[in-house]
Formats: structure tokens, C-alpha cells, sequence
């Protein structure tokens, strides 16, 4: 038998026809397709709207499954996923485009899940999405963090080997995250330093906005490749601007008006945040375009600096409320002061030698007049 | 490496080690120059050494910058008097009102005050960059001063203006990506720090040395400096 199309299973689950479009509409928009190549690339530039291209991917393709690895992680990005306030997308993504394993969200526990999983890999091989939530472990391969008896470097790469693409998701997974701010005890690193021979394509954020991972997961389905990415393979219609770029506090920046504590009058009338540590100007992320809880607000609307969460080791970029152009290392009061004993007595010791060797030349020359060696007191001679 | 990576580097390890070599050095070069001690003024003491001191600054910011002509250097060659002068109150501004720099200041000594509105600090960046382009172009065609122009003078026209016009880029949101600039502007101003005490940048320093010193000396003989 045919494999279902999506388009046939939404039918069947009873959406109508006028819903469908929308939907199509509101993926479309979510993808960011009206300003980003692949459409092209379908050579559809002219043809069809997006939605369109949206309707018929939808209704030519079959499920796409899903299969959610976690790692090192606090399970933050999942969650911001399962109570996402669109529910249309992450219930499309979740149940409708089919994650076939997900060990926090599945009901399936134990043995039945991991034999789920294996199943899964088998019969997708070479088509399934793999996502990664947390960060794979080096430090004496991989044990400080294993499921089912497995370290997640085993479970990555036999997981890795059949994917027809890799979304990680999430700081942790991306870049190795909280998990690898330092002393990185287990040597976290990133999904993507790890396999090389698929596509991956990193979501980070902490959490990932979920629009931003289902927006992601839609293009892989739709359009059958992941998304164009900048050079930390971050998709391109989510992380082409800064948070700054976008900022509702643009114009205080501009002008000069910063808040210069939480409480004081600057942060109410909603002055720039730099001051208090706003790293906006280096972080790419979606979070002032997109928004948060369906366009609600978002970090630095609500009042709050952003922390750079999209960015690698943010973890370590020096305090979260301390400006961002202060020095990450500061030169403490005691080290300052050494290095000034460093210099003054570096100084002074060559002003002594100096001096030494003056009066020594000295010496010498008075010797040289005199013509009478030793006839000083206490003068010693040289060799 | 990626630029986020390098940005870390240059606000971190990078600036640290210039920190380093910028207190020690400096300090070093003190050292040496007081050592080298000064012949005693026997003269004996008329007036006051404080008020010697005072007035000597007080003449030195904020009148004969405003009546330039009494001074040979100017009527020397009023456009070295006049663009330095722009260069160095911009300077003066930019880092110690501008924003991003009162940021550093107060993570070096733990307060900070309030900044400039930024159209101000971009109209005297401008003019600071501006006045340094005088200066090079002063340099390169005065027939004298070419020749007395030897290389670590090139050099340290080069370690400043690099700062300059990265930060005025950057602050401007000009052409390049924000932490590629930041970047660029935080290893201009590592280099800045590490060449100041192997230079004559260092004048910073001596300038309130010899005024002091010249102040005092004035003041003892109740003459006015
Ligand atoms: C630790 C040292 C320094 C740090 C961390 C630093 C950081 C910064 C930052 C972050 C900005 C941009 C602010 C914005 O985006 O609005 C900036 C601007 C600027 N910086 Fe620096 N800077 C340092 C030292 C210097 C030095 C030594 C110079 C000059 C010799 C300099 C010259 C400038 C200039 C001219 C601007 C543009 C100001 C404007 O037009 O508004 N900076 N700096
Ligand atoms: C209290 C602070 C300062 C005072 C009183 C001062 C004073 C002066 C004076 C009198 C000159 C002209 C004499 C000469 O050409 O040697 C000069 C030149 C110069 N100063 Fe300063 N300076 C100060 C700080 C600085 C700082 C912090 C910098 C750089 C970071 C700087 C960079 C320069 C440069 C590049 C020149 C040469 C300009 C030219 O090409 O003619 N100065 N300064
Ligand atoms: S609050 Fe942050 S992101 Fe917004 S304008 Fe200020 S520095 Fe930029
Ligand atoms: S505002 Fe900054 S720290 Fe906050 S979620 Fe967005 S990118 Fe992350």
C-alpha cells in the first residue's frame, strides 16, 4: 500500500479544506520562505506563493518520523516545545509529521521504547530526522552520560548512521551549553563536531525557541533539505539578525538613553538595556523578530538584558549583567598592584645597576687620572 | 574558529595579557624616569608650591587653549596646534563619556557615571578621526616634519587611529558584522595598550609629571607659570 500523505492524514483527523490552506499559510510564514532561496531552488520563483508550495509538498509527502535524542541536558528545550502556545505547529510537528521516539514525551518506558527506536531506525533508514536536545559527552567515551546501558556517543552515532538529516536543538546540543562552560568536566562539545558526514543544522537558543526547531523541522519536510545556514550552521531566516538588529529599545540605544538599574527611571520608561549587560548586539536569534508565546514579548521587552543564549559559551562571556564591552579577565586590585611592584622593581633595579656601573666608570676614570690603582680605601680590585 | 570565538579571545585572554604589559610597563617607565633623579632647586621658597601647581593646570586646560596665538607652537603652525587639540578632546570624550567605555571604568574600579547622548559622541569620534587624518597628511607633506618623522612615530599614529575608526564603525553599525568589528576593535586597542609604554604615547603620563613639577617650581619662586 501507499504510504499516506500528510495532507491525507490531516483530512482524516477531520481539518477542513479553508484550515488546511491557513495552515499552509502560517507554515509558510514560519519558514521564513518569502525571503529565503530554496524556493528557488524549486524552481518555483515565479509559479506558485509559498503557501502553495507549502499545500503541495504536504500533500505529495508522507510523515516524516522523528526520532529525539537527549543528552546532557535539562529537558528545557522539550518542554518549551510541548507547551509552546502554537499549538497548531508543535501538534503538527509532535503528532502529525509523527516523532517516533522522544524518551521524555513517549508513553512507551524501558525496553519497549528503546525497541520502538530500533524498529524506527530500520524501517526509515536513510529518511528519518534526528533531533538532539543536550550535549554529547567525550571525557572516557561518553559514560557520564548513558541511556539503556548505552553512552550517548554509541546511541549518536548508530542513531546518526541511518538520519537523513541532524537538527540539534538547544545551546547544549549546538555547542555543548551549560554543560560545557567551564571546567567542562565531561568535555561536552557540540552535535556538529561530531558527525560529519550528514547535514547538520544547529537551533541553538537556551531553550531553542520552538517555533524556530519546528520552523526548522517544517523545511526539512517541505522542502526536502535543511535550510540555508550562517557559519555556525544556524538557519539563515531565524539567525540573520541580531537581537539588537530588531530591539523595540533600538532608538534608546541611539539616542544615548540607558537604564542604569533595574528599578530606577530609565528601566521604566524602557530605556536601552546595555548597561545592565544587554549582549543583543553579538546574539543571533530570533527572539526580537519571531517573539516569544505567540508573539507576546520576549526577554528585553519584559526588561531583562539578553544573556546570549544563542551564542557559543555564552556560558563563560563574563558576567550576564555586566556590560558587554567590559574585559572578560579583570585585573583585580592585588594583581594591579603586583604588576606595579613587577614594574617598579624591574625599574629600579636597572637604575641601581646603572648607577653601579656609573660609579664604577667613575671609579675607573679617577683610577685612570690618578694613575695610582688601589690607592682608594677599601677599593677592591678587578679581575 | 568562528567570531564569536575570536571576540571571546580578544575580550578575554587577549586584553588581560595587554592590561599586564600596559600596568607593568608603564609603571616601569616611571620608575626609570624618576630615577634618573633632577638637580636640586636651591631656590628658596617665596610663595607657594601648591598654588604654582594649580595655576599651572588650571592655565594650561583652560586658557591658553582658548588664546592660542600667545603660544610659539601655534603661531608656529596653527593646523598641528588645532587639529592635536580637537584629536585629544575627542579623545578625552569618547573614553571617558562614552558609554561602552564607562562600562570598562567601572569594571576596573567599581562606579560609573552617566555618558554623552550618542549623536554628541558621534559628532567628536568624527571629529577626532577626522583630526588624526589632518595630522598624517601634515605630517606627510611637511618637508621638516617628514624628516623628523621616524618610523615608531608612524607607528604611533597607527596604534590610535585603529581604535578609532573601528569603534566609530562599530558604534555606527556600519558594514560589518557587530562582533566582527568588536573584535577588530578590541586588537587595535590590545596593540594600543601594548605599545603605549615602548613609546612616546606614554607623554599621557609625563604631561602631568612636568606640569606638576614645572608648576611647583614657578610657584616656589612666586612667579606665575
Ligand atoms: C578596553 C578597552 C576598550 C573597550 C572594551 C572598548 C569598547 C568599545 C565599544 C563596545 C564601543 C561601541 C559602543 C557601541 O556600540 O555603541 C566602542 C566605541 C568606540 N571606541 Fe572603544 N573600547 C576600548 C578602548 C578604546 C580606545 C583606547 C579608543 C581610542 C583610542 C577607543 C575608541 C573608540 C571610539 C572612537 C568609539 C566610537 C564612539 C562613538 O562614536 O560613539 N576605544 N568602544
Ligand atoms: C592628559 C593627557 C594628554 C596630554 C596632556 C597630551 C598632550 C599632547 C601634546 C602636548 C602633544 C603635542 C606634542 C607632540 O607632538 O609630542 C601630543 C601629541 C600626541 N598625543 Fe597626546 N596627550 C595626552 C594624552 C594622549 C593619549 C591618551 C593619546 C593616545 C591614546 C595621545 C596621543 C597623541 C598623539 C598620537 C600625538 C601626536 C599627534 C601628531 O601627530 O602631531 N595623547 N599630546
Ligand atoms: S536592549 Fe539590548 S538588544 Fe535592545 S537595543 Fe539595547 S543593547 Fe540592543
Ligand atoms: S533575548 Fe537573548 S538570551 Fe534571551 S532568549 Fe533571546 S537570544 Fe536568548
Amino acid at each position: 500500500m501507499k504510504e499516506k500523505t500528510i495532507y491525507e492524514h490531516l483530512r482524516e483527523k477531520g481539518l477542513s479544506r479553508r484550515d488546511f490552506m491557513k495552515l499552509c499559510g502560517t507554515i509558510a510564514g514560519m519558514m521564513g520562505l518569502e525571503f529565503v532561496p530554496p524556493v528557488k531552488a524549486l524552481g518555483k520563483t515565479l509559479g506558485p506563493s509559498p503557501e502553495e508550495v507549502v499545500a503541495q509538498a504536504l500533500k505529495t509527502r508522507p510523515k516524516v518520523p522523528i526520532i529525539w535524542l537527549e543528552f546532557q541536558d535539562c529537558a528545557g528545550c522539550s518542554e518549551a516545545i510541548s507547551r509552546s502556545s502554537s499549538p497548531l505547529l508543535s501538534n503538527l510537528v509532535l503528532n502529525d509529521i509523527a516523532i517516533e521516539y522522544h524518551e521524555t514525551l513517549m508513553a512507551a518506558a524501558g525496553f519497549q521504547a528503546e525497541k520502538a527506536k530500533e524498529e524506527c531506525m530500520k524501517k526509515y533508514f536513510g529518511k528519518y530526522v534526528l533531533v538532539v536536545e543536550g550535549s554529547p559527552t567525550l571525557d572516557d567515551d561518553g559514560i557520564y552520560c548513558t541511556v539503556a546501558g548505552k553512552s550517548n556517543l554509541d546511541l549518536l552515532k548508530e542513531a546518526a548512521a541511518g538520519a537523513a538529516a541532524v537538527i540539534a536543538t538547544g545551546n547544549c546540543a549546538c555547542f555543548g551549553g551549560i554543560p560545557a562552560a567551564r571546567p567542562n568536566p565531561t568535555r561536552a562539545v557540540g552535535v556538529a563536531d561530531l558527525i560529519k558526514d550528514k547535514p547538520v543544522v544547529n537551533i541553538p537558543g537556551c531553550p531553542a525557541i520552538p517555533e524556530v526547531t519546528t520552523g526548522t523541522i517544517l523545511h526539512f519536510l517541505i522542502l526536502g533539505q535543511l535550510p540555508e545556514t550562517d557559519q555556525l550552521k544556524r538557519p539563515l531566516p531565524f539567525y540573520g539578525h541580531t537581537v539588537h538588529d530588531h530591539c523595540l529599545r533600538r532608538p534608546f540605544y541611539e539616542a544615548g538613553k540607558f537604564a542604569g538599574s533595574f528599578d530606577d527611571e530609565g528601566a521604566r520608561k524602557g530605556y536601552c538595556l546595555y548597561r545592565l549587560g544587554c549582549k543583543g548586539p553579538t546574539t543571533y536569534n530570533a527572539c526580537a523578530g519571531l517573539k516569544w508565546e505567540r508573539g507576546l514579548s520576549y526577554p528585553v521587552q519584559s526588561g531583562h538584558p539578553c544573556l546570549g543564549c544563542s551564542e557559543p559559551h555564552f556560558w563563560d562571556g563574563g558576567g550576564f549583567y555586566q556590560g558587554q564591552s567590559t574585559p572578560i579577565i579583570r585585573l583585580d586590585r592585588g594583581s594591579t598592584a603586583t604588576l606595579v611592584g613587577v614594574g617598579v622593581a624591574a625599574g629600579a633595579a636597572l637604575a641601581g645597576l646603572n648607577a653601579v656601573k656609573k660609579s664604577r666608570a667613575k671609579k675607573d676614570l679617577r683610577k685612570d687620572q690618578s694613575g695610582a690603582p688601589g690607592s682608594e680605601p677599601g677599593s677592591k680590585k678587578e679581575g | 574558529m568562528n567570531w564569536t570565538n575570536i571576540l571571546n579571545f580578544s575580550r578575554g585572554p587577549l586584553l588581560h595579557v595587554a592590561m599586564i604589559i600596559f600596568v607593568a610597563g608603564l609603571s616601569f617607565r616611571l620608575v626609570r624616569v624618576l630615577l634618573l633623579g633632577w638637580a636640586r632647586d636651591r631656590a628658596k621658597n617665596k610663595g607657594s608650591k601648591l598654588w604654582g601647581v594649580i595655576v599651572n593646570y588650571l592655565k594650561g586646560l583652560f586658557v591658553l587653549p582658548f588664546i592660542p596665538w600667545v603660544r610659539r607652537t601655534f603661531r608656529h603652525n596653527e593646523l598641528t596646534f588645532i587639529a592635536g587639540g580637537l584629536f585629544h578632546l575627542s579623545l578625552f570624550l569618547v573614553l571617558v563619556f562614552g558609554t561602552a567605555h564607562i562600562l570598562v571604568w567601572k569594571s576596573l574600579w567599581g562606579f560609573g557615571w552617566k555618558g554623552l547622548p550618542t549623536p554628541i559622541l558621534a559628532f567628536f569620534s568624527a571629529v577626532g578621526i577626522i583630526s588624526m587624518i589632518v595630522l598624517l597628511i601634515n605630517r606627510l607633506t611637511h618637508p621638516v616634519l617628514k624628516m623628523l618623522t621616524k618610523f615608531p612615530v608612524w607607528i604611533n599614529w597607527l596604534v590610535v587611529f585603529l581604535p578609532m575608526i573601528t569603534g566609530f564603525i562599530m558604534a555606527r553599525h556600519l558594514w560589518f558584522r557587530y562582533e566582527v568589528i568588536f573584535s577588530l576593535h578590541l586588537i587595535s586597542v590590545s596593540l594600543l595598550l601594548i605599545w603605549i609604554p615602548f613609546g612616546r604615547i606614554s607623554h599621557f603620563l609625563f604631561y602631568f609629571f612636568s606640569k606638576t613639577i614645572h608648576g611647583a617650581q614657578a610657584g616656589k619662586r612666586a612667579v606665575t607659570p
